[in-house]
C-alpha cells in the first residue's frame, strides 16, 4: 500500500510542479538555515577528544581565600603546578601555558615571525593524541633538565624548511637557538578544549617549547592572568611564587580507582599546603573533570549560540506555516477524488495515510534542498567572515539529520491538512462534479 | 439483505434543521432490483448515501446482511463498502488523472489484492462493460455512456452483494441510458441486489420493485406481483401493477412519476 501511496504522491506532485516546488522551498529555506546552525552548534558542542575523555582529566585548586572567588579557578598557581608535577599517581601529566617568541631562521634574509608558542611537558603530545610527521616530542629528562628543544607544526615546517625533515635543525626563538625536535601534523581540535581560557575556538599553536624553560627564559604569559590577591610583583621569581592563576595543567589516569586515588594525593595535599598557610578557606578543596564536564563547566558552547538555534527552529516554524496553508489549499481541492475513494472502501486512516505519503515526500524533497542551502551559506560563511574551517564544515550527520527533520517537519505540517480532507464526509462531494 | 427501521434523517445548518428522511422503513430482499424515484429534495439520495454507509443517520435501526450498522466504526464501514458495496454515481466520479484501468483498480488496492489478482479483476470487469480493449485511456478520452459503464466497472470489480446507482443515466441519452440499464440487468441477474435511483419512469418500470420517495417517507409502494425476473423485464406486456398505500389508481400514480421526471 505504501508504494501505491508513493505513485499517487508522485503524480499529484508532478500535477501542480509549481505548488510542489513552493512547498519544497518553503521547507528547503527552513531547513537550510536550522541545519546551517545545528551543524556550528554541533561543532561547538562535540567532545573533541572521543573515547580519551573520561582519561584526560582538568584539575582545578579552590587555593583562595574565603572571602575571594566563589568558584574554582580554571587555571592554576605557578607553585601548585610546580608541585603537582612531582606527583606520581597519574599516568601523564603537563603544565602548560601560552607564551609569545619571535621566530628566526638561520636563513639571515627571512625576515622574524612573532608566534604564539605553547610551554608545555612532554607528556602533552601522546595525551592529547598529537600525531608526528618527524621525529617526536622532547625526552622526559627535559622536563626536569631544562634543554633548548623544540616542536613545531606542519605548517610552519612548510613555510620555514619547505616541508622537508626539519629533525635537529636550528630554530631561533627570541634568538635563542632551539633545536627541532619534532614535526606534528596538522592537528587542532575543535574546541580546543585543553585551553580554553582565551576562546576554545582558535587554532592550535605552531610552536611548543619545554616547561622548564619557563622560569629560565622567563617566558611570559599570553593567557589569562587571575589573581585574588592584592600582591606586587616586581619580577619573575615573584611571579612564579605569586598566587596569580595563569597555568593550565591536566592528568592522564587509566580507570576511575586511578582518578580516585589521584583525589586522595590531592586532598593529602589540600592539607598540606594549609599547613603552610595556603589555601584558607573552608571550602579549599582539589575538583577534577573530565573531558567532557570541563566543557560542560566552562559553557563552551556560547548562550548566543542556543539563540541562534532557537531562531532558526522558530524560522522553520515559519516556513512550516506557510507549507500548511498552500497544502491545505492543494488537498482540499482535492476533495471530490477523496469523496470518491472513500466512497469504495477508503477508511478515513487510509485517506490520511496517503496524503502524509505525500507530504513526506514534499518533505524529503525540502530536507534535500535544505542540505544544498546549508552546504552552500556554510561555505559563503567561512568565505566572508573567515571563520575557522572546522566550524564550517558540514557534519557528516547533518546528511542523516536534514531529511529526517525535514520530513518531520512537514509530517507535523501535513497533520491538520490530512485530517481535515480525510474527515471530511465523502457524500457531500459526490453530489455534483 | 437490507432492512431499515424507523430511519430519520436530520440535516442540522445554522439556521434550518432539514428532516431529510423521517421515519423511514424499508426492506430489500436479495437478489432484488429496486427502482427508486420522487420528487426532487423528497431524500432520494440521502437514503442511498445512509444505504452505503457513506453517511450516518439520526434515529432508527439499520441491518445490513445482518450487520447492526448503527454503531460501525469507520474502519469497519469502509471494509463494508469495499467489500459489499458497488457504488455509481449521476456525474461518472472517475479520478480524472488515472486511466480506466487504474481507476478500476482503486477499490481493489483498498481490498489488498496482489497485483495478479488486481490485473485478473480489472480486466474481468471491463470486458463485462465492453471496455478492455481501452484500458489505457483517460477518462477525458471516452463519452459519458463509456464512462458510466467504467464506473460500473469499478464497482463490479469487488463483485459486491450489492449496487447503489444514484441516477445512473441522468447525465446520459436515451440510447446510452438504455445501454447502461441493459447492463445493470444483466449484473441483477447474476446475482446482484441493486438499488437504483431515477428520475425516469420508464426505466423504474423495467426494475422488478419501485418504490416512490416524498417527503423523506417510502410513501409510494410498488412491485411485480412474483418471479418478475424469469418474465423478462422491460417490456410492455409486463406493466407494472401499482399497489399504493394510498389506493391511488395506477394511471395516475404513474402519470406522476412521469412528470416528476419530465420536471
Ligand atoms: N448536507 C446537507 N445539509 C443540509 N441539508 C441537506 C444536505 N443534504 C441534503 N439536504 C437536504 O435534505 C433534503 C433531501 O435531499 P436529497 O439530496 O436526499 O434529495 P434528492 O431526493 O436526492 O433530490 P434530487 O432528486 O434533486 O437529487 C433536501 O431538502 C436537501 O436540501
Ligand atoms: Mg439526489
Amino acid at each position: 500500500m505504501f508504494f501505491y501511496y508513493l505513485d499517487l504522491a508522485w503524480r499529484s506532485i508532478k500535477k501542480t510542479p509549481f505548488l510542489s516546488l513552493l512547498m519544497v522551498l518553503a521547507i528547503s529555506i527552513g531547513i537550510g538555515i536550522t541545519i546551517t546552525t545545528l551543524n556550528v552548534y554541533q561543532l561547538m558542542s562535540e567532545n573533541p577528544a572521543g573515547d580519551r575523555s573520561d582519561n584526560l582529566i582538568a584539575v582545578q585548586l579552590w587555593s583562595q581565600d574565603k572571602d575571594a572567588w566563589k568558584e574554582f579557578n580554571a587555571q592554576l598557581t605557578y607553585q601548585d603546578a610546580y608541585n603537582l608535577r612531582k606527583s606520581d599517581v597519574p599516568t601523564r601529566q603537563t603544565a602548560m601555558f601560552v607564551t609569545g617568541l619571535a621566530v628566526q631562521t638561520e636563513d639571515p634574509d627571512f625576515v622574524p615571525l612573532l608566534e604564539s608558542v605553547r610551554v608545555t611537558d612532554s607528556d602533552f603530545f601522546n595525551m592529547f593524541s598529537v600525531p608526528f610527521i618527524y621525529g617526536k616530542a622532547w625526552d622526559k629528562s627535559v622536563d626536569t633538565e631544562a634543554v633548548y628543544q623544540v616542536v613545531i607544526n606542519e605548517a610552519l615546517n612548510q613555510q620555514l624548511f619547505a616541508g622537508e625533515d626539519s629533525i635537529g635543525k636550528t630554530l631561533y626563538l627570541d634568538s635563542k637557538p632551539y633545536q627541532i625536535v619534532g614535526v606534528t601534523k596538522t592537528w587542532s581540535p575543535s574546541p580546543l578544549y585543553y585551553d580554553i581560557t582565551t576562546g576554545a575556538f582558535k587554532d592550535s599553536a605552531q610552536i611548543f617549547v619545554p616547561f622548564s624553560l619557563a622560569p629560565i627564559e622567563e617566558f611570559q604569559s599570553w593567557g589569562n592572568n587571575q589573581s585574588w590577591k592584592r600582591q606586587s610583583i616586581n619580577s619573575y621569581s615573584e611571579r612564579l611564587s605569586s598566587e596569580m592563576h595563569w597555568i593550565q595543567y591536566w592528568v592522564e589516569v587509566q580507570d576511575d580507582t586511578q582518578r580516585d586515588e589521584y583525589a586522595q594525593w590531592l586532598k593529602r595535599y589540600v592539607e598540606q599546603q594549609q599547613l603552610l598557610g595556603r589555601f584558607d578557606s573552608p571550602e579549599a578543596a582539589a575538583k577534577l573533570s573530565n573531558v567532557e564536564q570541563w566543557l560542560e563547566i566552562n559553557e563552551v558552547v556560547p548562550e548566543d549560540n542556543k539563540i541562534l538555534v532557537g531562531l532558526s527552529g522558530l524560522f522553520l516554524l515559519v516556513c512550516l506555516v506557510n507549507m500548511l496553508g498552500l497544502l491545505l489549499a492543494k488537498f482540499l481541492k482535492r476533495a471530490p477524488e477523496v469523496g470518491v475513494r472513500r466512497a469504495i472502501g477508503a477508511s478515513r486512516a487510509q485517506i490520511f495515510f496517503q496524503h502524509m505519503v505525500e507530504v513526506g515526500l514534499i518533505g524529503f524533497g525540502g530536507g534535500l534542498l535544505g542540505l544544498l542551502w546549508a552546504w552552500g551559506s556554510l561555505s559563503m560563511l567561512s568565505a566572508h567572515f573567515d571563520l575557522e574551517d572546522a566550524l564550517t564544515q558540514l557534519d557528516l550527520t547533518m546528511w542523516v539529520l536534514a531529511p529526517t527533520i525535514a520530513i518531520a517537519a512537514a509530517l507535523i505540517a501535513g497533520v491538520y491538512p490530512a485530517w481535515r480532507i480525510c474527515s471530511t464526509n465523502p457524500s457531500v462531494h459526490l453530489k455534483s462534479q | 439483505m437490507l432492512s431499515m427501521k424507523n430511519i430519520s434523517k436530520v440535516f442540522q445548518t445554522d439556521l434550518v434543521e432539514t428532516h431529510a428522511l423521517r421515519d423511514f422503513n424499508l426492506e430489500v430482499q436479495e437478489g432484488e432490483f429496486v427502482a427508486v424515484t420522487g420528487p426532487s429534495g423528497s431524500g432520494k439520495t440521502t437514503f442511498l448515501n445512509i444505504a452505503g454507509l457513506l453517511e450516518g443517520f439520526t434515529h432508527g435501526d439499520y441491518f445490513l446482511d445482518g450487520v447492526n450498522i448503527s454503531n460501525l466504526n469507520d474502519n469497519k464501514s469502509a471494509t463494508i463498502r469495499n467489500e459489499k458495496i458497488g457504488f455509481i454515481f449521476q456525474g461518472f466520479n472517475l479520478i480524472p488523472d488515472l486511466n480506466l484501468a487504474e481507476n478500476v483498480e482503486v477499490p481493489l488496492r483498498y481490498r489488498g489484492f496482489n497485483a495478479a489478482e488486481r490485473k485478473r479483476r480489472v480486466q474481468h470487469a471491463l470486458e463485462q462493460v465492453g471496455l478492455a480493449a481501452r484500458m489505457k485511456h483517460l477518462p477525458s478520452q471516452l463519452s459519458g455512456g463509456q464512462q458510466q459503464r467504467v464506473a460500473i466497472a469499478r464497482a463490479l470489480a469487488g463483485e459486491p452483494r450489492f449496487l447503489l446507482a444514484d441516477e445512473p443515466t441522468g447525465n446520459l441519452d436515451s440510447m446510452m441510458a438504455r445501454q447502461v440499464m441493459e447492463l445493470l440487468e444483466n449484473i441483477n441477474k447474476a446475482g446482484t441486489t441493486i438499488i437504483m435511483v431515477t428520475h425516469d419512469a420508464e426505466l423504474a418500470r423495467r426494475a422488478q420493485r419501485n418504490i416512490q420517495i416524498v417527503d423523506g417517507q417510502v410513501c409510494d409502494f410498488t412491485m411485480y406481483q412474483g418471479g418478475a425476473r424469469q418474465q423478462g423485464m422491460g417490456t410492455k406486456a409486463d406493466k407494472p401493477h401499482l399497489v399504493t398505500d394510498a389506493d391511488k389508481p395506477s394511471d395516475e400514480s404513474e402519470q406522476a412519476q412521469t412528470e416528476q421526471a419530465a420536471s
